[in-house]
């Protein structure tokens, strides 16, 4: 099947409701940081933009526009100590299985049996996208984010976009 | 979240995005992609398919290794049983629960 072509649908979706035609980003380029140390030595995390959060915590906006809250998830979290709320795609598998979008039992595995050095501190859950601000994350939210993954000595992020 | 990923390779932090949308991730230029050419939401496979949601996120993390040039995109090889399309509105109902599954495509 051929990929599904999102700029245009998602055009098409915005406009109906009523927002303005989103200006997508376009690079050419892209920077690259290399590791100097193997996977079995490196500590990993997750995010995801899937408007996942803990069932303890307030549920996310599902037609959120310019939301930029993100939620750190402490990495010892229960697989089924979660609620999903976004309306821009079907969530019903990762209600049943989180593990379909934030994968966190698979690299619970990784780690456990030393394919990755650790598990990070905390998971992430934000950036839920529609964000027309977008300066507020290369200024604001971006570099924050950055600064906690430095605090827990991340050296890898995997993440999911949904 | 291309935007973010390219923010914290300058930051001196290795990056990879599974993403469902090429287009999307395409166009961003996230510094390492791994396209996975099933429904959104879906990025690791089905629900319950832990040996595929396992096999997803070792693919991305060798991109991390193997990765020599920012910018690249891999479509992970896998084929979803049914046909799908964007599917913005939520969750199905009860009665219109999928019985999505995918199967690994032959390495080519």
């Amino acid at each position: 099947m051929q990929p599904i072509k999102y700029v245009d649908a998602l055009g098409e979706y915005y406009g109906s409701m009523g927002h303005p035609p989103y200006r997508w980003t376009i690079n050419e380029t892209a920077p690259l940081h290399r590791l100097s140390k193997s996977l079995s030595e490196c500590t990993v995390s997750l995010l995801t933009s899937g408007g996942v959060s803990q069932c303890s915590m307030p549920a996310f906006n599902p037609d959120a526009r310019n939301d930029h809250r993100l939620d750190a998830i402490d990495r010892d979290i229960s697989a089924t100590d979660f609620q999903v709320h976004d309306s821009y795609y079907d969530h019903s598998d990762a209600d049943a299985d989180i593990n379909c979008i934030f994968p966190i039992d698979r690299l619970r595995e990784l780690a456990a049996n030393g394919e990755i050095g650790a598990v990070a501190n905390r998971f992430w859950s934000g950036f839920m996208g529609r964000i027309y601000n977008r300066s507020k994350i290369t200024d604001e939210t971006g570099p924050a984010f950055a600064d906690a993954l430095m605090e827990d000595r991340v050296d890898i992020l995997v993440a999911a976009p949904s | 979240m291309g935007l973010v990923s390219r923010l914290l390779e300058e930051r001196g932090i290795a990056t990879v995005c599974v993403a469902t949308g090429r287009d999307l991730i395409n166009l961003v230029k996230a510094p390492r992609a791994l396209f996975v050419n099933h429904p959104m939401g879906n990025n690791f496979g089905a629900q319950g398919d832990s040996a595929m949601q396992t096999d997803i996120l070792r693919t991305a993390l060798a991109m991390i290794v193997n990765t020599e040039v920012g910018g690249e995109l891999k479509d992970y090889p896998t084929n979803w049983a049914k046909p799908f399309q964007f599917a913005p509105g939520g969750a199905r109902k009860p009665d219109q629960q999928s019985e999505g599954f995918a199967v690994k495509a032959q390495q080519r």
